[in-house]
């Protein structure tokens, strides 16, 4: 078993690849005939036609011609291909970049439609808040908060003459008004600026409605000054004398939570609501 | 002599009758054209070594041809077609580089 260890190992193992590669690069065959021939005398190679030889080199010319051929025939084609690509590429390339500027305006529209709708969000806030600031004051909404409640009731043995009437309870309204109410109403009609208070016989009307006594005035103000003001103010001061007078009986109350209905909404004939274009225009301008 | 007259003769009849290859073999036909050119080197060189064959040389250029287009084909078919191809060429070229170095020798003496 040493021994064949100990053997040098044969050329064609230990050669590198390359350099036997470029060692052989001749059939060996050529060689090894060779050496055959030689050995034995005679040699009628010299006189032998190469035919065979011819033969191949033939076919090996065909070869190449075919080769040859074959490719300058598919260049023309791939010419071709390849000059359809580019202008295919070209074109694509143009319209991508149509594409972009496409893009790039579409995104500069957005963003000035998204100024206009920022511009008409916070128009339609503001118009929002300020009808509802105008529905509070004008009693078209259902409001809360302190304030005073003033029961007025007809004296208890008085004759027709001494009711309580119309002009007492819009003297004691004014009153309040200038007194700081923020919100009045009697038996759960809202005043408004169109309200009406109106004696119709016996009865008082209030919005066109009758109202029965007693009658309930609740203001809604500072519950701190409201009845001391309303004290104050000449309709107010008048109003108690002629309570006084007549016999009316009167309750006060400060009230940490009222509640006041909203007036239904009168009938408008005439007036027509701007539509949102006209006001977001507005807005604009 | 007679091999540069077969030669002549064969691009005549290529050019003259334009075969057609079938496409399936159209990407052998390269490779096959090269291991082509390497057995004709070698038979070239042998010829100048004063120890040319017939025998062998037929052999040698139909087995080197066959046998480049059968790497080249199973390549194809293994998905390593272009490396394979590669190798080949490599090895064809290297072959051939030294076969005309060693035609240079005997034709200049240099």
């Amino acid at each position: 078993m040493a021994d064949e260890w100990d053997r040098p190992l044969p050329d064609h193992v230990t050669t590198p690849l390359l350099t036997r590669i470029t060692e052989e690069s001749m059939d060996q065959d050529y060689r090894q005939v060779a050496l055959r021939k030689g050995s034995s005398p005679q040699t009628p190679r010299a006189r032998r036609p190469r035919l065979v030889a011819a033969a191949v080199v033939v076919v090996f010319g065909v070869l190449v011609t075919t080769a040859a051929v074959q490719t300058s025939r598919n260049a023309d084609v791939e010419d071709e291909s390849r000059a359809t690509l580019i202008s295919r590429v070209n074109t694509e390339r143009d319209s991508v970049a149509k594409e972009q500027d496409r893009i790039a305006a579409l995104q500069n529209a957005n963003i000035a439609l998204e100024d206009r709708l920022d511009n008409t969000i916070a128009d339609e806030q503001t118009a929002t808040s300020r009808l509802r600031r105008l529905q509070v004051r004008t009693g078209y909404l259902p409001v809360t908060g302190p304030g005073v409640r003033i029961v007025v009731d007809d004296p208890p043995e008085g004759d027709v003459t001494e009711l309580v009437r119309d002009e007492h309870l819009a003297k004691l309204v004014d009153g309040l008004w200038n007194a700081g109410a923020e919100a009045i109403a009697i038996n759960d009609q809202r005043l408004t600026a169109l309200t009406a208070i109106r004696n119709r016989g016996p009865a008082v009307r209030v919005n066109s409605q009758p109202v029965n006594p007693p009658y309930v005035v609740q203001a809604i103000g500072d519950v701190n000054t409201l009845q001391a003001n309303l004290l104050d103010t000449t309709h107010g001061a008048e109003f108690f004398d002629l309570a006084e007078d007549f016999g009316f009986r009167i309750d006060r109350h400060n009230e940490d939570e009222l509640t006041l209905p909203g007036a239904s909404g009168p009938r408008l004939r005439y007036v027509r609501a701007g539509t949102s274009e006209t006001s977001g225009k507005e807005g604009n301008q | 002599m007679i091999a540069a007259f077969g030669l002549l003769v064969g691009v005549l009849l290529g050019l003259f009758f334009r075969p057609d290859v079938p496409l399936g073999l159209e990407p052998y036909l390269p490779i096959a054209v090269v291991a082509a050119l390497d057995a004709v080197f070698g038979g070239l060189r042998a010829y100048l070594d004063g120890i040319f064959d017939d025998k062998v040389f037929v052999v040698s250029f139909v087995s080197n041809v066959v046998i480049a287009a059968a790497i080249v084909y199973l390549g194809d078919r293994l998905g390593v077609g272009g490396q394979l191809s590669t190798g080949v060429i490599v090895v064809l070229g290297i072959r051939i580089f030294s076969n005309v170095a060693a035609i240079r020798r005997h034709l200049f003496h240099a």
